[in-house]
């Protein structure tokens, strides 16, 4: 990224003191670092604030009115807040689950196990949803005719909340299990060992020591689900519309569907997530506030040693593979399946015969396809890899420094995340329509969306590494004569790099399918593979669509595994 | 004192970003404010000029030496079929294509957002009526005329766009769901409670509900009638996202009728094999029938002005069989034309742009009540 070199003598001869003092390796990142990241956020939050107050009269409150105005908002909240709390409750327990027998155990498959756990992430919210609806529909769902003898019909109805619930929260649960994964590997497993020495359970540790050290990224996880469910409309346009299930995105999506679109109103209610993020983000900073309880990397060395599970390893073994029957193969089947068909249609004879892989060939046939491949991979790597770079000096000056104002960088690193994408792809296309850089119009303004939009994520995984890394760590190197730059890059990094490749590969997977700014900032040469997505579905190619969801998971999955093989071998090393 | 001045300067160098890259000030001419984007680029509306007075084998032989010299064209577009009528036209003619595709909304934002800043992104837009009207009453349409244009449908041509194609909304049904000779006879008939649960609508077909709304209005319902046919008919109702998974949805089972699909959704479907249909057993189909023109409009402000009437040329004659081979419904009508004899009314344009959050508020709400109705 930025390489530290060492000021020139003539140079500092020529500088007055406070300048040589302030123009230091360390002092220019932290400006760089703290400038990007304001400068990222304030440019769509600049644009959504002014767009919420201000029309062509001046001030006004209008768009509050027509946002909270609607005699349903309260029941709208209402049911909003019990999905996103639902849902971030359900993959808060899966995600934890799943991360803590992958890291802290012997249990089997694990290789095969990390890739599965991301799978419902890859494929396409769209795809998921569709499948579940397949699966688990009372009229029509796979799931119900099979359990239809011993329960009767329509036992299972993914159109309810509770489906909702379902659905969204087996769909997020891969953020929280890449949180709690890096969080995991960062634990010293003596504490734990001291517990059961002392005489306390399996199920005491977890709840008692466990837990609690994790707490940051527990809280971070928290915080992201609620506000991505909050969010989140394609869950419920598709489960709840049908019911009569209205949630407060369902008004964003209201505001914004006619031109103009209104964009105060949208705004509005975007102002209202953000309040709610901020206060979010505020308790997560009070909870892992400078403390050293959750300090569990320092100068002690140790190695995060399997637990064993000893006579449970099969019974694990056994309930995880039911999991992933369930929330895993099922709909990757039922896309698979349905990849080989010419229109959905229930499982039959008929349909076995109909199969072919006319699909998949109609697939490579669409003349996009290869340059889309590449440049969502060049942009899944590309923003994946700065964001992280970027976010591991913020977490830096957030966590550790004494820099005045430094909430404000995590304040602002998390704002986008409140930001909706048609907002942010307004935004962008306003500024760099008129900047005299020629972006607009190229790969970079999408490079510049996507690392926006993925500036909270980053954030809050750098963020709860951060706060598991004792701070004596770092005062040692410098006691030891290393400059800031040096402790940063040999030692900070290494402790880090759990978290930063969780976010990376987080990252890199929910890049291939943002939709929403991309599709108003991409240009003729530069298309991705969500417009790709996008474009199939317009169209009613459904059965191509499910073809081209298989191929992503195919081609996430292997780039997934690489990562974490290859992470694998950086910082803290597993037996 | 050291980390306030290192504050001092995050702070400066931000807002020096943050003003650099903002050159100019939103409130100039922001996305709700009127684009008013009349500039003229005489050269393209020279040749546009020119052009719309030439007819025959001149006409095609003056724009293929035009546009020839052009190079290339490029175009924005909502209209996902048009791949097709691009690869002939480049197989045709020795021009480069460089097309966007969005949806309709995007293609519309897109337009505006350049147009205000000046920025000449393309020659010439494919999209729905609604959008194209938008544009044209912002000036930034040139008058697209010709015998081609002459011979579309008279709804679709619109002032400074011309139509290419229709959407044609009808009401289709599963075949094993629906017997033959179980079809709904009307779409008044879908209020009826034995369809409780078996039909869908979908959440954002504001166009084809003010058509329908403005029907029975013209057939002497009052505005109360014509709301509570449509509660009602919401009351039995499954509201769906999207006419590709409404689409899906209705060949796997998961709805028996939909009340407002694509004729083409639905062909397309039936083509593959799947039990749909919006042609019943006996007679024709269920009427009226809503159709709302896609259209294409040239630039005022193009760079290849030649190329884009070329463009325009072949999609209103060869482009017409291709679109047809999509299941798309022309905007030329044909021997065999998919429309012929049918009740088919149109989406009050004019209405739908002087107010159309009063259409969008409507339609949210008779879906909404509908639904409470349990």
């Amino acid at each position: 990224m930025i390489t530290a070199s060492p000021t020139v003598p003539a140079r500092e001869r020529a500088m007055p003191g406070w300048l040589r003092r302030v123009a230091t390796p360390k002092t220019l990142i932290i400006v760089v670092v703290a400038g990007l990241i304001g400068y990222l956020a304030l440019v769509p939050l600049y644009y959504l604030i002014w767009g919420t107050f201000f029309d062509a009269n001046g001030f006004t409150m209008g768009g509050f009115a027509r946002a909270y105005g609607d005699p349903r908002v309260g029941g709208m909240i209402g049911n909003s807040l019990w999905f996103a709390i639902g849902a971030a409750v359900l993959s808060l327990a899966v995600g934890t689950a799943l991360a803590y027998l992958n890291v802290r155990t012997d249990v089997p498959f694990k290789g095969l196990f990390f890739a599965a756990s991301i799978i419902p992430l890859i494929i396409p919210g769209i795809l998921y949803t569709i499948s579940w609806i397949f699966l688990a529909s009372p009229d029509i769902g796979l799931l119900n005719k099979l359990i239809e003898p011993v329960l009767g019909p329509g036992f299972f109805d993914v159109f309810t909340v509770w489906g909702m619930v379902w659905v969204e929260g087996l769909h997020l649960s891969p953020i929280v299990f890449l949180l709690m994964v890096a969080a995991f590997r960062s634990m010293d497993p003596s504490l734990e060992e001291s517990a059961l020495m002392s005489g306390a359970s399996r199920w005491q540790v977890f709840r008692r020591i466990t837990v609690p050290l994790t707490r940051p990224a527990i809280v971070a996880a928290v915080l992201i689900m609620v506000v991505r469910s909050l969010e989140s409309f394609e869950v419920p346009a598709l489960l709840g519309l049908q019911n009569g299930i209205y949630v407060f995105t369902s008004r964003i999506y209201f505001v914004l569907r006619s031109y103009p679109p209104d964009l105060a109103a949208a705004g509005a209610l975007a102002v209202g997530l953000l309040v709610l993020a901020v206060i979010g983000v505020a308790i997560s900073n009070l909870v892992g506030r400078s403390s050293k309880n959750y300090q569990t990397v320092t100068g002690k060395g140790f190695r995060p040693r399997p637990m064993e599970l000893g006579k449970w390893r099969p019974v694990m073994g056994g309930a995880i593979v039911v999991y992933f029957f369930l929330t895993v193969v099922g709909p990757l089947l039922v896309l698979l399946y349905t990849s080989l068909l010419k229109f959905y249609q229930a499982p039959s004879t008929e349909a076995f015969a109909s199969m072919s892989l006319d699909n998949y060939s109609e697939l490579f046939h669409i003349s996009d396809a290869t340059t889309a491949l590449k440049n969502s991979l060049l942009l899944g790597v590309g923003s994946a890899t700065l964001v992280m770079a970027l976010m591991a000096v913020g977490a830096w000056m957030v966590v550790r420094s004494r820099i005045p104002g430094r909430q404000l960088v995590d304040y602002f690193s998390f704002t986008p995340l409140v930001v909706p994408g048609l907002v942010l792809g307004l935004a962008l296309s306003f500024v760099y329509l008129r900047s005299p850089v020629p972006i607009y119009g190229t790969i970079f303004i999408l490079l510049i969306a996507y690392c926006t939009r993925y500036m909270p994520y980053g954030m809050r995984y750098a963020v709860t590494s951060m706060h598991q890394i004792s701070s004596e760590l770092e005062e040692s190197a410098q006691v030891s004569g290393a400059s800031w730059w040096q402790t940063f890059r040999r030692v900070l990094l290494p402790l880090l790099s759990p978290g930063l490749l969780a976010g990376w590969i987080y990252i890199l997977v929910v890049s291939f399918r943002e939709l929403s700014s991309s599709i108003l900032l991409y240009s003729p040469g530069n298309e991705v593979l969500s417009i790709l997505i996008f474009e199939q579905y317009e169209n009613g190619q459904f059965t191509v669509l499910a073809a081209l969801g298989v191929v992503m998971v195919l081609t996430l999955a292997v780039l997934v595994v690489i990562a974490y093989k290859l992470g694998a071998k950086v910082g803290l090393r597993q037996d | 004192m050291q980390h306030q001045k290192i504050l001092g300067s995050v702070a400066a160098v931000a807002v020096v970003l943050f003003l650099g890259a903002c050159g100019a000030s939103p409130t100039s001419g922001g996305p709700t404010s009127a684009a008013g984007a009349d500039k003229s680029n005489t050269k393209a509306q020279e040749v546009y000029g020119r052009i719309n007075r030439l007819t025959g084998d001149e006409r095609t032989k003056t724009l293929l030496d035009l546009a020839k010299k052009e190079g290339t064209v490029s175009i924005y577009t909502s209209n996902t079929d048009l791949d097709k009528v691009i690869d002939g036209f480049k197989k045709t003619y020795p021009i480069e294509v460089k097309v966007y595709r969005g949806n309709s909304e995007s293609v519309l934002q897109r337009v505006m957002q350049e147009q205000q800043a000046n920025y000449d992104g393309n020659d010439l837009v494919e999209t729905n009526a609604g959008e194209l009207n938008i544009m044209n009453g912002q000036k930034m349409l040139y008058p697209y005329e010709g015998a081609l244009r002459d011979a579309v449908r008279k709804e679709g041509q619109a002032d400074g766009w011309t139509a290419t194609r229709f959407n044609v909304f009808v009401i289709g049904w599963n075949t094993t769901k629906v017997k033959p000779g179980e079809e709904p006879k009307s779409f008044e008939e879908l209020a009826d409670p034995k369809w409780k649960g078996r039909i869908s609508l979908e959440i954002g077909d504001v166009d084809w509900f003010a058509a329908m709304y403005k029907h029975y209005l013209d057939q002497g319902k009052t505005d109360a009638e014509v709301r509570d046919l449509f509660k009602r008919v919401a009351a039995n109702a499954k509201i769906a996202k999207g006419h590709t998974a409404q689409g899906e949805l209705l060949s796997a089972g998961q709805f028996a009728v939909t009340a407002s699909s694509y004729s083409h959704t639905i062909d397309k479907a039936a083509d593959q094999g799947a039990p749909v249909s919006w042609h019943p057993a006996s007679g024709t189909p269920i009427q009226p029938i809503v159709i709302r023109p896609n259209g294409v409009a040239l630039m005022k402000t193009a760079t290849h002005p030649a190329a884009a009437m070329l463009f325009v040329d072949y999609e209103l004659s060869e482009g017409q069989k291709i679109l047809h081979e999509s299941f798309r419904v022309g905007s030329i009508p044909t021997a065999n034309d998919p429309l012929a004899g049918l009740n088919a009314i149109s989406v009050p344009e004019k209405e739908m742009l002087d107010d159309p959050k009063k259409w969008d508020a409507l339609y949210e709400e008779v879906v909404q009540s509908g639904q409470e109705v349990k």
